[in-house]
């Protein structure tokens, strides 16, 4: 007959051991995703590589055209994207990003800037929505396995509000997949969109003529070929533009996906540690309760039995 | 046989087609370009439409292809475009595959 103390804990190991089983698994779940993760994020570099040089490319030739996408203005709304996930148990991952985010929004309300807030992840949404911040419009369900779809209607949607100066620039806050073992929040100017190797260029986008820009890019190789375009380069370019926004939040979206795999393994490692180091202690417990249960009936018995042969 | 340039056919989410060709016609939004080796450097914006590569030794490869933009340097041809499917059945399964992915967009 067990004690009711040797009860508690038998009961205590098998609900450890339950959540172990789930987090081992889980653990097992998110290391698969890792490789396909990285694997995706490695797939879209040609992709974005090509990108940048061809913009790089008709950005010279266009002679500085001022396009919408590229021009400053002055800050009076700023957008802020957070990208954070669907789940939790993730570790810090959520909780990093999310912090960096609110931090700029705290900074950027004090200096008198209006924020309108976007978010990616019911993570972000739920934290930052219960702290008050009025949320602009959610994404959820695209952190899982990011498509290029789900990249283009977050870019469509961003670029509508800024041309129709909703926002006048936006920032993304999201996890940057170093390696298996590091990934951090980092912050991602994107619009107004500061064109790649050439961010010295890109403030005197207004410079009229084609000289400056082209002086400048006389030391790339490419743009002194002489590229027939069609269209032409200005038209070119504004095509260009928004798939460069789109290409950019799909990479911002897939690293933040592998990024919460890797973060969510590690967690459930340490986890399903913890769960064999409470096993340990708790069988351990169990046992000395066991044997102090059996002392006790023996000294009953003896106890007994010593009453017997006296009376 | 003629000479070969180095093509490659790039999605956001991987690379579509890679290798060497001697003939590239695709649909640009002014019309359709065909490009052998030796072109002249050319920057296009491509339109929605079947795209046919004649590999080196003239195997054919058809593509779906929805927009996105041509590079032409130095007998280096790069096709960036948004979304691409090689189509089994030839150029009309590519040009009926393009109209799917358009309505798809």
């Amino acid at each position: 007959m067990a004690s009711a103390e040797l009860r508690e804990i038998r009961r205590r190991i098998k609900s450890v051991q339950s959540t172990m089983k789930i987090t081992r698994a889980m653990e097992l779940i998110a290391a698969s995703r890792i490789v396909k993760a990285q694997q995706r994020v490695q797939a879209a570099k040609p992709y974005t590589e090509k990108m940048d040089e061809v913009i790089h490319n008709v950005g010279a030739a266009s002679g500085g055209a001022s396009h919408p996408l590229l021009a400053e203005r002055e800050v009076r709304t700023a957008g802020v994207l957070v990208v954070s996930s669907d789940r939790g148990l993730a570790g810090a991952y959520n909780t990093n990003v999310i912090r960096m985010a609110e931090a700029r929004l705290i900074e950027l309300n004090g200096e008198g800037v209006d924020t309108r807030v976007y978010v990616v992840g019911k993570r972000a949404q739920s934290y930052l929505r219960y702290r008050g911040y009025q949320i602009e419009r959610a994404f959820l369900a695209v952190t899982d396995t990011p498509g290029y779809g789900d990249a283009r209607a977050i870019a469509n949607l961003l670029m509508n509000d800024y041309a129709e100066g909703a926002i006048d620039s936006l920032e993304a806050f999201s996890t940057r997949y170093v390696s298996a073992l590091t990934q951090t929040a980092s912050r991602w100017p994107v619009l107004p969109i500061t064109p790649p190797e050439q961010e010295a260029a890109a403030p005197g986008a207004a410079v009229p003529g084609a000289a400056a820009p082209g002086a400048e890019a006389s030391d790339e190789a490419p743009a002194s070929f002489g590229y027939t375009y069609e269209p032409s380069a200005d038209l070119l370019l504004g095509l260009l533009l928004p798939r460069y926004v789109e290409a950019t939040v799909f990479g911002m979206l897939l690293d933040a996906s592998a990024s919460e795999h890797a973060a969510r393994r590690r967690a459930m490692k340490a986890a399903t540690e913890n769960a064999e180091d409470l096993t340990r202690v708790l069988s351990r417990q169990a046992n000395q309760a066991r044997q102090a249960e059996i002392t006790t009936e023996i000294s009953e018995i003896v106890g007994g039995a010593e009453a017997l042969t006296q009376g | 046989m003629s000479k070969p340039f180095s093509l490659t056919v790039v999605s956001p989410e991987s690379i579509v087609w890679s290798g060497s060709a001697e003939l590239l016609v695709t649909r640009t939004t002014e019309g359709e370009i065909g490009i052998l080796a030796d072109h002249e450097p050319t920057m296009a914006a491509l339109a929605t439409g079947s795209t046919v590569i004649t590999a080196e030794g003239g195997e054919q490869v058809s593509l779906a292809i929805h927009g996105g933009f041509l590079q032409v340097l130095h007998n280096e041809v790069t096709l960036l475009t948004d979304r691409a499917e090689i189509a089994e059945g030839g150029r009309e399964e590519a040009a009926r595959l393009a109209g799917g992915l358009a309505d798809g967009a």
